[in-house]
């Protein structure tokens, strides 16, 4: 398939390289010499200068036999015009573009095109699984700091989940104070009180023990 | 009517100038400080236009400028890009009834035309005036 490429920086230059190798036609459109530069001396004469929010650089580009566009620009506003216009002037089937902000993420979908790739939301996705998905919240200093109230969020696949509290083997001097369902109801503990999944727990912890509640309360299966 | 200006570069200056003349309440978005110096200062003191300092293109930067209550939308940045953007954000999300954007590129007309979004081509307005004249001198 023909596909045009606009920026071939951080995202651009790899993905036509990958898709040069899986047999498809390629070509790429950037504003800038060095960017080209570097590429053809790479990849050979698959990049031309020009910019990709004119019609005339799309028309250049081959943009009336191309299968898709796809717009991997560091600038948000340059890939939904290039994209936009590919579509309108040329009927490229298939538009896929990057945008950095999740707002403009939005936009670009009821804009219309096909596929939109949120940064963004990678990084943060990414993120996400590799950070504590269940903080301990530290509520508040009791009893001359000596104990702590605090907050924490069970995971949906804790291995505290399905038993009672009397079945729990607390830190010492742990009371669990109240618990908060995920759809918001309040539980008042007492020894046969489920625990549900995603149950937000509220507890009274000797302050040196806070950890150790934590990770006993979110363990995983 | 409220109307909202996105750039105040020498089209969105004068815009907004011409607009207060006529007596309309201007919000005017531009994230360049020297550029805001364009804008006529009295109008400002006096409150009848406003500046927001901040990129115009972002959906905060649009409601900090009253976007609710705007009759108005014109994106007259000199990046005709950002400026469809700006437009189409004030247009599908915001639903501005009136929605304009100044583009350079004559080829995206087709686009916002679909869109209804009205274009304003400084260069194509200028060359018409000028064929108009010499028109006249035939």
């Amino acid at each position: 398939m023909y596909l045009v490429i606009v920026g071939g920086g951080k995202v651009g230059a790899p993905l036509a390289s990958s898709l040069i190798n899986e047999g498809h036609e390629v070509f790429v459109l950037d504003h800038d010499p060095d960017t080209v530069a570097s590429l053809q001396r790479d990849l050979g004469m698959v990049a031309t200068i020009g910019d990709a929010t004119s019609v005339r650089a799309l028309r250049d580009a081959g943009a009336s036999r191309a299968g898709a566009i796809i717009a991997t620009t560091d600038s948000d506003e340059d890939n939904l015009a290039a994209c936009q216009l590919a579509r309108t002037n040329f009927d490229v089937p298939r538009t896929i573009a990057v945008a950095h902000s999740p707002e403009n993420a939005e936009l670009f979908d009821l804009a219309g095109i096909d596929l939109v790739v949120n940064a963004t939301d990678l990084v943060l996705s990414n993120l996400a699984t590799a950070l504590p998905a269940h903080p301990l919240i530290r509520l508040m200093p009791v009893a001359d700091r000596s104990q702590e109230l605090v907050a924490i969020k069970l995971p949906a696949a804790g291995t505290v989940v399905g038993s009672t509290l009397s079945e729990l083997t607390l830190p010492y001097g742990t009371k669990i104070v109240l618990m908060i369902t995920a759809d918001g109801r309040s539980k008042t503990p007492d020894a046969d009180t489920l625990v549900e999944a995603e149950d937000e727990i509220f507890a009274l912890s000797p302050a040196n023990s806070t950890a150790e509640l934590w990770e006993f309360l979110t363990e995983l299966r | 009517m409220n109307v909202i200006i996105v750039g105040a570069g020498n089209l969105g200056s004068s815009l907004a100038r011409k607009l207060s003349d006529l007596g309309h309440r201007i919000t005017v978005i531009e994230k360049n400080p020297k550029l805001v110096s364009l804008l006529p200062r009295g109008r400002v003191d006096s409150g009848a236009m406003t500046i927001i300092l901040r990129d115009g293109s972002t959906g905060p930067a649009m409601i900090e400028a009253g976007i609710a209550d705007a009759d108005v939308f014109i994106a007259a940045t000199g990046k005709d890009s950002l400026n469809g953007l700006a437009a189409q954000r004030a247009k599908s999300i915001f639903r501005v009834e009136e929605v304009m954007t100044a583009v350079k590129d004559e080829g995206a007309r087709t686009l916002y035309d679909s869109l209804g979004i009205t274009t304003i081509n400084k260069a194509s307005i200028a060359a018409d005036q000028l064929v108009a004249l010499l028109g006249e001198e035939k």
